[in-house]
């Protein structure tokens, strides 16, 4: 773990990051939070939607925004984090927030990927729904929900160690 | 069953930006301030959230010292080659509440019988 944040803090993106100029950190921080608002926001949506609410709007009319919209915001994120990460690197060493969002971000993509193989996910534009594809999508929305609320709450709390 | 809904997500945005607020009591350092004479060791990195230095007390302890955001602490005129390393500076700030840790958050820096204020309101 060590040598990886000496390797990252060493590496060409993080000697560019700190030879950028005195806004470059707060301005990718920017770029970064817009990001990760995207990412959150086109979630809540579809997993409360997963979770029951708004049953009346067809979840292939809230799919078609919010998961590209999702997949968009994580790749700027995932780009715009790992440049904020390399700047001061070592400095995370030991703070348990770190271990946490990066456990939660990688539940939340595994999550994700086995929804999208459930029986349920394929059905899901059934109607009326079958019970127990129901409640798979309950469960998947939620657990969702789960991962970037404690993704985006440690990602905020690392500043705070 | 709307309203509801409305509810829970204006808890959510709430939970998530309630530790904004805390960033700026500076949460985790005393609240009185510590005054720390001392030979700069690092010179200012102007790179990451805030600038950092280091320097060295009378009594060879070295202290991270945390300044303002990089582009503040620039406009104070507190950049890299100022203060040549080695210099007699003093500090004024908020030390760690942790006292096992030697960090201090830095309102004003001294050196030369010039001040350098990072922090004008929190002097």
């Amino acid at each position: 773990m060590e040598a990886l944040l000496v390797w990252l803090q060493g590496s060409l993106l993080g000697e560019f990051m700190r030879s950028s100029g005195v806004w470059a950190y707060g301005v990718v921080n920017l770029v970064h939070i817009l990001s990760v608002a995207t990412l959150f926001g086109s979630v809540l949506v579809l997993d409360l939607r997963l979770l029951g609410a708004w049953r009346r709007v067809p979840l292939a009319a809230l799919e078609q925004p919010t998961i590209p919209l999702a997949v968009a915001g994580f790749c700027c994120a995932a780009i715009t984090g790992l440049c904020l990460l390399t700047t001061n690197a070592t400095e995370y060493r030991g703070n348990p927030f770190v271990t946490i969002k990066f456990a939660a971000i990688a539940l939340g993509l595994l999550n994700a990927a086995l929804v999208a193989s459930l029986p349920a996910w394929r059905a899901r534009h059934a109607e009326p729904l079958e019970p127990n594809h129901r409640r798979a999508l309950v469960v998947a929305g939620g657990t969702s929900l789960a991962c970037w609320i404690t993704a985006a709450a440690a990602g905020r709390l690392i500043g705070y160690w | 069953m709307h309203t509801r809904f409305v509810a829970l997500a204006g808890t959510f945005a709430l939970t998530l930006g309630a530790p904004a607020f805390a960033h700026h009591g500076w949460g985790g350092q005393q609240t009185e301030k510590t005054e720390i004479a001392g030979t700069l060791k690092t010179d200012v990195n102007l790179s990451g959230p805030h600038a950092t230095m280091q320097i060295t007390d009378d009594k060879g302890q070295v202290w991270d010292v945390t300044l303002a955001p990089p582009p503040r602490t620039q406009n104070a005129g507190l950049k890299p080659g100022v203060i040549p390393v080695g210099a007699k500076v003093k500090i004024v700030g908020n030390r760690n509440s942790d006292l096992k840790k030697f960090e201090i958050k830095t309102v004003r820096v001294t050196y030369d019988g010039k001040n350098f204020d990072v922090y004008p309101d929190r002097t």
